[in-house]
């Protein structure tokens, strides 16, 4: 039986508030321990049998130019979130007219281990058009589709998964495993699934020790520590004295400069970590870091902390030897401007002027920066005193 | 000895805390810190962006501040500068104040013993006479 597989990848079931930090795209492309949730998806449709699968991905989903790859067998076609729908109306109907008899179409969203095998003989033995898969009396994005009912997989396609004009009964999911993968903390969960392997799918690369996954290009200096279970991309580097624990992946081509402790956090390709940094409880990349015990999102613009690092190693190269050749000049010029000594502003001017830093709401006008205190002592700086006042 | 000579001083931090805004911050409150027991709160509510140059500069109010026998405190902590001050590992050295009110509060709080028997010795009433 020709069965084939359509992944869809787009924004639209994006919080506003995490499009910030996913300024790139869905959650579902980025790499985590090694592969996206999309490659993921693909190869477990793959494993099936399901052949061959077609992704249609929102064009400004890609994260990062040259950072996605994809793996064998999946047919990827990138559009643009105007005319995503219909490039995926239009991929079913390829797949009906080049001789499909089903086909098994996953949105990511979310990520789970559906035994196909099971929803295509349910499917089948229940004369269906179309059947959606439901967990916990949630339905999923996660449909099989007889070929031969464009109409049905139209009205489909065209109200975005929402509706279908036929009856479209549901399997209820009795598998392991679905993350949401809709908010930061998903990823992190995903992570830590993987890595304890509560999922079927497991880390790239290899078992270097247990439960420490490394790809082959992982550059770890000496002295560095990787404690169990963890995982270390390809090209990723872990600098002298940095420790990973804790369920942490460091992704490929991201750097952990020294000292650092990532703890129970995620480093997106690409990330560059400060030297001396406590990164903990965290998914970071694209100069944000997504704090999930304190549930934020903030930018981190400066790149002695978070940076993200250029894709391509002449540029890397190019900036390491301009750096190198202006160093003396700069060192030069900061002894002759720094030199003198700066006097010292008197107590009783310092209390009356107002901060230039803060462009005149500072100072002797400033009220209390609390509402409480600005009630009780406004145009003053001193709060309180020693004493029984 | 006059204890109601050491004022708290709150200081609300700049928006953007980068190398310049930093070092007209530090000008700004040096004054204060050269004095003697120093006791300084920053408020970091308007905070948005807080980085490296900023870190270091809070640090340097610290350690002006303690050479003096004084103390810096944070309050109204804005995400943006928790987030950062717990990535540099410079949160566990600051004592931090939901308000800005209460980490003023807070410096009554450590009162050397001998004060705070002053200071009860003045607010107790005069002991009747004996008849």
């Amino acid at each position: 039986m020709d069965i084939r597989g359509l992944l869809l990848v787009n924004t639209g079931n994006l919080r506003e508030e995490d499009s910030a930090f996913l300024v790139s795209g869905p959650l579902g492309l980025l790499d985590i321990a090694g592969k996206s949730a999309l490659e993921r998806a693909s190869e477990r449709l793959l494993a099936y049998g399901i052949a061959p699968v077609t992704a249609i991905v929102e064009s400004t989903a890609f994260p990062l130019s040259g950072g996605f790859t994809l793996s064998s067998g999946l047919n990827c076609v990138s559009s643009t979130p105007e005319r995503f729908w219909r490039a995926a109306e239009n991929a079913f109907n390829d797949m009906a007219q080049n001789g499909a008899e089903l086909v098994v179409l996953v949105r990511l969203g979310a990520y789970a281990e559906i035994d196909f095998e099971k929803l295509v003989q349910v499917h089948l033995d229940r004369g269906s058009r179309v059947s959606q898969v439901s967990h916990d009396g949630q339905k999923l994005d996660i449909f099989c589709i007889s070929a031969s009912r464009r109409n049905d997989a139209a009205s489909l396609f065209r109200s975005q998964l929402s509706r279908c004009r036929s009856e479209c009964p549901q399997v209820e999911y009795t598998g392991n495993y679905v993350n949401a993968l809709a908010v930061p903390r998903d990823l992190r969960q995903f992570a830590i699934d993987i890595l304890t392997r509560q999922t079927q799918t497991c880390p790239a690369g290899d078992e270097a020790k247990p439960g420490v996954w490394m790809s082959g290009k992982a550059i770890l200096e000496k002295g560095a520590r990787v404690l169990a279970p963890a995982y270390i991309g390809a090209d990723a580097r872990v600098r002298t004295g940095a420790v990973i624990t804790r369920c942490s992946s460091v992704e490929h081509h991201a750097e952990v400069d020294c000292g650092s402790v990532v703890e129970n956090s995620s480093v997106l390709p690409y990330c560059y970590v400060g030297a001396g940094l406590d990164l903990a409880h965290s998914v970071v990349g694209m100069r944000q870091v997504a704090n999930l015990r304190r549930d934020v999102t903030v930018e981190v613009p400066d790149p002695k902390l978070i940076d993200l690092i250029s894709a391509t190693s002449g540029k890397n190269f190019l900036h390491s030897a301009a750096d190198l050749l202006t160093y003396l000049p700069r060192a030069a010029m900061q002894g002759i401007f720094s030199g003198g000594k700066q006097p010292q502003p008197d107590l009783s001017d310092a209390l009356r002027k107002s901060s230039p830093a803060l462009d005149g709401a500072a100072g002797y006008e400033t009220p209390a920066c609390d509402s409480d205190a600005a009630q009780k002592f406004p145009n003053m700086i001193v709060a309180r005193r020693y004493g029984h006042q | 000895m006059d204890i109601n000579s050491r004022p708290v001083v709150v200081k609300r931090m700049p928006e953007r805390v980068n190398s310049r805004t930093a070092r007209e911050f530090l000008r700004d409150v040096q004054p204060f810190l050269h004095a003697d027991r120093p006791q300084l709160v920053f408020d970091l509510s308007q905070v948005v962006q807080l980085d490296a140059a900023g870190v270091e500069m809070l640090l340097r109010c610290m350690s002006e501040a303690h050479k003096r026998d004084g103390d810096v405190k944070l309050a109204s902590l804005s995400d943006q500068s928790a987030v950062v001050l717990e990535l540099t590992r410079t949160e566990r050295l600051f004592e931090i104040y939901e308000t800005s009110t209460d980490a003023a509060r807070s410096f009554s709080g450590f009162l050397p013993n001998a004060m705070r028997q002053q200071l009860l010795h003045n607010k107790r009433p005069a002991a009747p006479l004996a008849a």
